[in-house]
């Protein structure tokens, strides 16, 4: 599923111009996963030092998706970017135990913020492939997803180097964008 | 002691002045964006004002169903209302237009920017040998109501 055919999906929303924004800790693998969705090469992503944008452009409605950079310098700057988010995706490393809390952490501030409330939240649980990554059901035990009460989420397991699982995420957010008058 | 007072079109002019002399445009693709396969690459400045570029683009992106074109950026100076301005120009008539309102710009960030469009039918698409070097891409940066530069890209279908 390539962008073109989200935003295609996406049409009948009464919005010509949507929003998706993409955060997560460095190396959660924010990046590959956009590149996976526009069928480009996976094997040269680098750490965003800034923000990466796919715009996708069909019949006058667009779909502009924001990916930015996870390091802890760069997060102070997130803010910046939440105004008029249609969905949040929040990407983790689930092999990556020792940042659990910090990537938790993060989520929980993300999930307060005044400009993102009741947007819809998809969590990638990424790197399933790897052996000592935790299911997708303990990362969202660790995250508290069973607490949120104040807007619709969902987990989705996934390896975003081969695209497993991804196209499945992007399912989901096509049934849940908010219906905007 | 005298304080210097600058008038306002001349700490416009500074401000575009210092943000310019920190602005890098570091590269710029088009892809085939059903393989995301790169057709065309540059890896120099195209930022700089007072050259047309040209790019030598395979006649065969003519034929993609939907093509992406890319830009990767480097700004020393943050910018709080980052803004582009995109045109295709045929013999100077705007065939394609394309705002797009980046808004905060991280201090000594690079980001990327790729937009991804269908082509026209191919039916209505003009042959090669008429396009050919007759297409500018014209991409003006703006901060707020700033202009910081243009980058102008004539393109060319070998």
């Amino acid at each position: 599923m390539g962008l073109l055919s989200i935003l295609k999906k996406l049409r009948s929303n009464s919005e010509r111009e949507l929003r998706l924004l993409l955060l997560g800790l460095d190396n959660a693998g924010k990046t590959t996963i956009l590149k996976q969705l526009a069928s480009e090469d996976v094997t040269q992503v680098t750490p965003t030092a800034g923000f990466n944008i796919k715009s996708v452009l069909s019949n006058g409605f667009k779909l502009n998706v924001w990916d930015i950079g996870g390091q802890r310098k760069i997060r102070p700057y997130w803010r910046n970017y939440f105004e008029n988010t249609d969905i949040l995706i929040y990407v983790v490393d689930c092999s990556d135990h020792h940042r659990l809390e910090e990537t938790s952490y993060e989520l929980a501030e993300l999930l307060q913020d005044e400009k993102l409330r009741g947007v819809p939240l998809l969590v990638y649980a990424n790197k399933q492939d790897l052996a000592s990554a935790l299911p997708s059901s303990e990362v969202a035990q660790h995250l508290g997803l069973h607490l949120i009460r104040d807007r619709t989420w969902q987990i989705q397991a996934c390896v975003a180097t081969d695209g497993t699982g991804v196209k499945e995420g992007m399912e989901w957010v096509c049934k849940n964008m908010p219906i905007k008058k | 002691m005298t304080t210097e007072v600058l008038s306002p079109d001349q700490s416009k002019k500074d401000r575009v002045e210092t943000i310019l002399r920190g602005f890098q445009i570091n590269w710029m693709n088009l892809r085939d964006a059903d393989t995301g396969k790169i057709l065309w690459q540059y890896n120099e400045d195209m930022s700089c004002p007072d050259v047309e570029h040209e790019a030598r683009v395979p006649k065969r992106i003519l034929k993609c169903r939907v093509v992406s074109r890319e830009m990767n950026f480097t700004s020393v100076e943050s910018m709080d209302k980052f803004r582009l301005e995109q045109k295709v120009l045929f013999k100077g008539r705007c065939l394609e237009e394309w705002f797009f309102d980046f808004g905060y710009v991280i201090a000594r960030s690079t980001n990327t920017w790729q937009s991804i469009l269908e082509s026209a039918p191919e039916s209505q698409m003009m042959p090669a040998n008429v396009l050919n070097g007759n297409v500018v891409i014209e991409t003006k940066f703006y901060d707020g109501d700033l202009l910081i530069t243009t980058s102008r890209v004539r393109l060319f279908y070998v």
